[in-house]
């Protein structure tokens, strides 16, 4: 039965038809049905996608999930492990984790989202002028994506967080920053490529501006592995915050952001409560999870010649 | 070959200036300048001796010309002096990087030692329940955040087995127990995360040469399982998997970062990180751009190795 399903989705991996800017109506339909398609197939794909949805929700309905606030402070149950009342336990000053931990999802989701979105569009923006237009244009800003890329993502975050002033909103800036030159790249490879297609051909005799063509006829073929990375970067955005946060770099007490919570409560007291350490990095674990995921499948179903290069 | 290493070597040097363009201009992006911030902090200095603080460290010169200053002494190897404890940086620089080097060689040597054997697991049994298992611990590689494995790392070595790293960094020299002690748990966490890239790019370019043609030679000869799985298969697959090794560095770098500041190991990245947040601007922009650096030649070398096993990359 497993073999026989492959069998009916497999020609449709094969034999997608390559979106067309006519055709995207009609194309959006057909993705959307891949991905269905795979994540049937796939169970741990399945997964993920319920963990993001869960996650989406747990930001959007934290004020009805949240058992307390997340700020409130009740010092007589300072360190309760994890009970009845408190699933996830209290912190040093009474604070209720899980209610925390569903709030922080918030500051990840939001960080993560407006990331990548700032860092997808500048990213994809660049790629298309590189790789439509070529020559020195292409050279000077590939050279200057490769001098961004020489410096690693963390420690260039590091740096432009401590210039700016440590928040969430700077830590959000930072991160976008890092994720443009590999999006960049990405999205020139694969212009590269559409490029080579009879119809961008016909539509240039045609006489169409450039900016029609790119728009119509190129966008669409970059718009699949432009998902799929920024999926996988989602996951990586969510984990930087995190990270940058850890460092004291990122998101300021007494917002509940998950890796603040790790070094300010869970570091100093991981003897005494293990669990102030465990909750709010299984949160991320499972966050950065479902997107690596989440992107993983999204290859599958759209791409499967992606694979090598992720 | 030569043409090939030229054109690298040549496009890396404007690669690294623009490297340093960025750094040095994200050093000047800082409200007013660096002595502002850092004396609004600290708060007790006057005006007169800011001023000739500020003359020390060539901050009233224009622009180009603090550049060109700071590029000469990256480029001659005197980086000046730390704002924070007026400690040459090549000093502590000279302390701090023998820590990162064995760190990173360490975790490069456990994190190799786990992806190639599970990768190639995963590539021969493709589909059964051990290859899911390994993909598994490749993902959970590249999602568990190293500076949460170190915190239970240590949690759970100190509450199960009573056991604390030795506090107070020893060189290997000194003792080499104690020093491997102190690194061991730390070149694991990062190793780990290390393994996951290596991991997967192993399972796919096994699963790759296995189907060639004179891997299907090796079994028709009636070679033995082992035989033309690690002879014959492994040897190409590596190839590809050194290219990773060689993306990998930035990750190796940025965990470092992470990792010594939790295990309290006196390298790089904590020294960095240390500068970042006391806003000790020459430290930083040096690290910085010594990473940058060490980055750029290790690709550059890489890419060497690559086109030195594989003739074909040198005429594209």
């Amino acid at each position: 039965m497993n073999g026989d399903r492959a069998a009916v989705s497999l020609p449709g991996v094969t034999t997608a038809p390559i979106p067309t800017g006519a055709a995207a109506p009609a194309a959006t339909v057909s993705r959307t049905r891949l991905l269905w398609l795979t994540l049937r197939r796939k169970p741990l794909g399945a997964a993920s996608a319920a963990l993001i949805l869960l996650l989406v929700l747990s930001a959007i309905f934290a004020n009805v999930l949240a058992p307390y606030d997340p700020l409130e402070t009740h010092p007589e149950i300072r360190l309760a492990p994890p009970c009845r009342e408190h699933l996830f336990g209290t912190d040093d000053i009474g604070r209720d984790v899980l209610s925390r931990i569903i709030y922080g999802s918030r500051i990840s989701l939001w960080v993560g989202l407006l990331a990548v979105g700032i860092g997808t569009v500048a990213g994809m923006i660049i790629g298309l002028v590189c790789g439509y237009w070529e020559g020195r244009i292409d050279l000077a800003l590939q050279r200057l994506m490769d001098a961004v890329q020489a410096i690693p993502g963390l420690i260039l975050a590091l740096a432009i967080v401590s210039v700016l002033t440590p928040n969430t909103t700077n830590a959000m800036i930072a991160i976008a920053i890092v994720i443009i030159p590999g999006n960049s790249r990405i999205v020139r490879g694969a212009v590269l490529s559409a490029k080579q297609n009879r119809y961008v051909e016909a539509a240039e005799a045609l006489g169409c501006r450039n900016l029609h063509i790119l728009v119509r006829h190129i966008l669409p073929n970059v718009t699949a592995p432009i998902l799929i990375i920024a999926s996988i970067w989602l996951g990586n955005a969510i984990l930087i915050e995190a990270t940058l946060s850890f460092l004291g770099l990122g998101t300021q007490p007494p917002i509940p952001s998950w890796g603040l919570m790790l070094s300010s409560t869970g570091r100093a007291f991981m003897e005494q409560a293990p669990w102030l350490a465990i909750f709010p990095g299984l949160a991320i674990s499972l966050a950065v999870l479902a997107f690596n995921l989440f992107g993983d499948t999204l290859r599958d179903a759209w791409d499967p010649k992606l694979r090598r290069q992720g | 070959m030569y043409k090939y290493v030229l054109r690298r070597v040549l496009l890396a040097v404007p690669v690294l200036l623009l490297s340093s363009l960025i750094v040095f201009g994200l050093m000047r992006v800082m409200p007013g300048d660096a002595l502002t911030v850092l004396m609004a902090e600290s708060g007790n200095i006057g005006e007169k001796e800011l001023q000739k603080l500020r003359k020390d460290l060539r901050l009233d010169l224009p622009y180009h010309e603090q550049y060109l200053l700071w590029l000469w002494q990256m480029v001659s190897l005197r980086p000046g002096d730390s704002l924070l404890t007026g400690e040459r940086i090549s000093t502590s620089l000279w302390k701090a990087i023998p820590v990162t080097l064995e760190l990173t060689a360490l975790a490069m040597v456990l994190g190799l030692a786990i992806a190639v054997p599970i990768g190639v697991l995963s590539a021969t049994r493709q589909d059964t329940t051990s290859d899911y298992a390994g993909r598994m611990v490749a993902v959970s590689g590249l999602s568990f955040p190293d500076f949460w494995l170190g915190t239970l790392v240590i949690t759970f070595a100190a509450i199960w087995f009573k056991w604390i790293p030795p506090i107070g960094y020893v060189s290997f020299w000194e003792s080499p127990t104690r020093n491997l002690q102190q690194f061991l748990l730390p070149a694991a966490v990062l190793g780990f995360r290390l393994s996951a890239a290596t991991m997967r790019m192993t399972r796919s370019t096994v699963l790759e040469v296995l189907r060639e043609d004179y891997v299907r030679t090796a079994w028709a000869k009636g070679l033995g399982g082992r035989i033309v799985v690690y002879k014959h298969a492994l040897k190409n697959a590596l190839i590809p998997v050194v290219t990773v090794i060689g993306g990998q560095l930035g990750v190796l770098l940025a965990g470092a970062v992470v990792i010594e500041t939790i295990f309290a190991l006196p390298g790089m990245g904590r020294l960095t990180v240390e500068a970042i947040l006391y806003r000790d601007y020459p430290v930083v922009q040096t690290n910085v751009m010594l990473v940058a650096a060490t980055l750029v030649t290790l690709n550059l070398v890489v890419d060497m190795t690559y086109a030195w096993l594989d003739p074909r990359i040198r005429y594209r």
